[in-house]
């Protein structure tokens, strides 16, 4: 009854391909939306910002840079946390070298550094497939990693090898360094990842996503009907890697505020892949939900057996929750293999049938 | 609605979390007995929490008012520690980071919460000009306090025995390791000796042949280890193949481990590490733990682990705390103290060698105080040498070079400031 599309005529092609063909799905998201802008914000704790909040939202937008090249495209990569390495390095440098560079202005293009790191090692993807590629990402894993440790140049010579974000401003506000409040920060992240994300569904849904999804799908075919494989690809690698370095930025900007080169180790790579999977390849709304489930629910999990007050000793509270998550991931992928994302879409249609299934 | 609902349980929870009786002191640590450092952690932990359920047993707690020091885990994990001190910052009155990735981020965040943070022994050296960080205490030596009693300890007190030698620096190619860098260099300098530094990435910790088959190439004259968990035991046993004489190495008090050399038991007599306590296990600190904590049960440590050095290290950082909240107390005539009462506590503990003895101490810590422009205490320490089967004490108790580090503590705190303007300072006459 919630989801009854009965009535609903579309009378033109442009309203057939509207973002939103059913009216439930655009107030559902309005409500989201109002949610995330309004009502979070405004009843958040610190605690809740920065632990569930703004990660989630950044591992969404990581996830969603991986989604495009791996889940549109089909090249499969175990670099991302080494390209959201360059992002940040790279927006690091250009906040220390140009002081005056708006910091959002800084994080945005940070991405472009990024972009161009990613169609560098993209470029065996045009002879390589599947695994091999991997191989070849996973190259890049390890080499920019060795490179943030030893060109001490990114870190400014400084003695503990680290970056530390300084208070920086933006229009008299500051949104990121310690002087920074989480709720200014919490918007900056919020709206990047707001506007990269509208950008990417319309990317997905156009020219440029069609040819993706055929290089994805078989791309002897995609060549025969005249799609450029190189295009095609290098395309994909440029887009993914500008989304994840400018969510590297943010991730080491508006979030962490001091990184190590070690952060963006493997580990990394693996916590983006799984929160894609699990989410849903060839999706945008799994990013989020993997997020959610990944990166937000350890941290309710955590606090839960203080919350009923049951006293058990905090590494045991840690103990449960990695068994818990791990089962709970298993579940869902027992449940729907192809990810959360699958899972809504399989309840949505349900629900549209409902109450009556025939 | 799936995932906003979910975040609306989330939110509940985040808010409901962390309110807690407001009668006792809450002290926090952001403990690791979890994860791949979890083996060095365990003993330290214990050693911090059965300090603190003797003090709450015989005492009724400090100045009359217990004290709840609970553990949040974070398994060594920045992101984890970041949450934790989220968590925690509510209503503690200090916070304990313990890993270096964890200190490096809370420390710009405690300025402005205004909450102070203790990192015995590690986090940055420049940690020590009070006048700078003025929330920060790394009591009772830093890590330049280390790297000069292992270098004064070897080439004796002016260091002149260590012209013309040559000394490989082994450590974690990670801001932990590299933090006695910037000091070593300039002694190397100053006393000319030839300094090698040897890093051991993370993912190399265990299998260190390439670096120690450079040590065999250089023959140095000593080797020094900046090392950490896994590394230690990964160093040791390297060492003890290439037949390295132990006598000539010399680790950080993170690399004195009973644990570690239990490895390579007689292969590693001779081995030292620099330490700021000593193993003292007929003190009468530790009858009244017994008596307290061990025999009603009150503890997870067990008895082989309480006569070593890292349990016993655990004791004298909660002690030193303890001493703290004490003085701060007696500063503003109220057990209730908040953060910004045992900050000032932090900054004038005095801990004469009569005050130790009155702790039921004597040997484990050397005396020390702090004050406003002194956040470490440069307590020095010992040298602490593996017999085989157990570290003991091996000379006297060295002093670190106030001259060398001091000028060079205030540069780094300047230009630590500098890059994170505005920085809070405070004034001390």
């Amino acid at each position: 009854m919630l989801y009854r599309t009965a009535g609903q005529y579309k009378t033109s092609y442009r309203a057939d391909q509207a973002l939103f063909p059913v009216r439930q799905d655009a107030v559902l998201l309005g409500l989201i939306l109002i949610f995330a802008w309004v009502v979070f914000p405004l009843s958040a704790s610190e605690f809740t910002f920065q632990t569930i909040l703004i990660p989630i939202l950044i591992y969404s937008l990581t996830a969603l840079g991986l989604n495009i090249l791996t889940g549109y495209a089909g090249q499969l990569s175990l670099g991302t946390a080494a390209f959201m390495g360059v992002g940040a390095y790279a927006c690091y440098k250009m906040i220390t070298l140009m002081p005056w560079m708006n910091p959002v202005v800084a994080i945005l293009l940070s991405g472009v550094f990024s972009a161009g790191v990613g169609v560098a090692f993209g470029i065996p993807s045009l002879r390589i497939k599947g695994f091999y590629l991997a191989i070849a990402t996973l190259a890049a894993q390890f080499f920019l990693v060795w490179l943030f440790e030893k060109w001490a140049w990114l870190y400014n010579y400084n003695a503990s090898g680290a970056i530390q974000v300084p208070n920086l401003t933006s229009f008299g506000v500051y949104v990121a360094g310690p002087q920074a409040s989480s709720m200014v920060q919490y918007y900056v992240v919020l709206a990047i990842v707001s506007l990269i994300t509208l950008v990417s569904i319309n990317l997905t849904r156009g020219n440029l996503g069609r040819t993706w999804k055929a290089t994805r799908d078989m791309d002897f075919a995609a060549e025969l009907i005249g799609i450029n494989l190189v295009k095609s690809k290098l395309t994909a690698f440029a887009v993914s890697s500008y989304i994840v370095g400018v969510a590297g930025a943010l991730f080491v900007f508006m979030w962490r505020g001091a990184a190590e080169p070690n952060l963006f180790d493997i580990p990394l790579s693996f916590r983006i892949l799984f929160i894609a999977i699990i989410g849903g390849l060839g999706s945008i709304m799994g990013n989020y939900l993997g997020a959610i489930l990944i990166v937000g629910l350890p941290v309710v999990l955590g606090t839960l057996p203080r919350f009923f007050g049951i006293d058990i000793g905090s590494s045991m509270v840690e103990h449960l929750n990695t068994m818990i998550v791990g089962a709970l991931i298993i579940f869902f992928l027992i449940v729907e293999p192809h990810g959360l994302a699958r899972l809504w879409a399989l309840i949505r249609a349900k629900l549209i049938i409902w109450p009556f299934p025939h | 609605m799936k995932y906003t609902t979910r975040l609306a349980v989330a939110l509940v929870a985040a808010t409901f979390a962390g309110s807690v009786g407001a009668q006792e002191l809450q002290v926090p640590n952001l403990s690791y007995r979890t994860g791949p450092f979890a083996s060095t952690g365990i003993p330290v932990m214990n050693g911090q929490m059965d300090y603190f359920t003797m003090l709450n047993e015989r005492d009724g707690g400090v100045g009359g008012v217990k004290v709840n020091f609970y553990e949040c885990e974070t398994g060594y994990n920045t992101e984890k520690g970041v949450e934790c001190y989220e968590k925690t910052k509510g209503d503690a009155i200090v916070t304990q980071p313990w890993s270096t990735g964890i200190t490096l981020q809370v420390l710009p965040k405690t300025n402005v919460d205004e909450i102070p943070i203790l990192a015995p022994g590690y986090g940055f050296s420049a940690m020590g000009d009070g006048a700078v960080f003025k929330w920060a205490f790394n009591m009772p030596s830093s890590y330049w306090d280390g790297a000069s009693m292992i270098l004064k300890s070897l080439g004796g007190d002016d260091m002149s025995g260590l012209k013309g030698k040559k000394i490989a620096f082994l450590h974690l190619d990670h801001p932990f390791g590299k933090e006695p860098l910037p000091f070593l260099e300039a002694q190397a300098a100053a006393v000319g000796f030839e300094l090698l530094p040897i890093p051991v990435g993370l993912k190399e910790m265990q299998n260190q042949s390439a670096q120690w088959l450079q040590i065999r190439r250089e023959q140095p004259d000593y080797v020094i280890m900046w090392g950490w968990g896994a590394m230690n035991t990964g160093a040791l046993t390297e060492a003890v193949k290439t037949k390295y004489p132990m006598d000539q190495f010399v680790g950080i008090w993170w690399s004195g481990h009973s644990d570690d050399l239990q490895v390579v038991g007689q292969d590693g007599k001779g081995y030292r590490s620099i330490s700021f306590n000593a193993p003292v296990e007929g003190a009468p600190l530790m009858a009244d733990l017994q008596k307290y904590v061990y025999e009603p049960g009150k503890t997870e440590s067990d008895a082989e682990q309480r006569g070593e050095v890292f349990y016993q290290r655990g004791l004298v950082m909660s002690m030193m705390l303890a001493e703290a909240i004490r003085a701060a107390q007696a500063e503003y005539g109220k057990a209730d103290i908040g953060p910004k009462e045992l900050r000032w506590g932090l900054e004038n503990i005095k801990l004469s060698d009569a005050r130790i003895a009155e702790l039921g101490m004597t040997g484990m810590v050397p005396p020390f105080s702090t004050s406003c422009s002194d956040h470490t205490g440069h307590s020095g320490g010992w040298m602490l040498q593996w017999d085989g089967e157990k570290f003991v004490v091996s000379g006297d108790h060295l002093m670190a070079d106030a001259a060398a580090i001091a000028p060079m503590e205030k540069a780094n705190a300047a230009e630590y400031a500098a890059a994170n303007a505005p920085w809070p300072t405070q004034d001390c006459k």
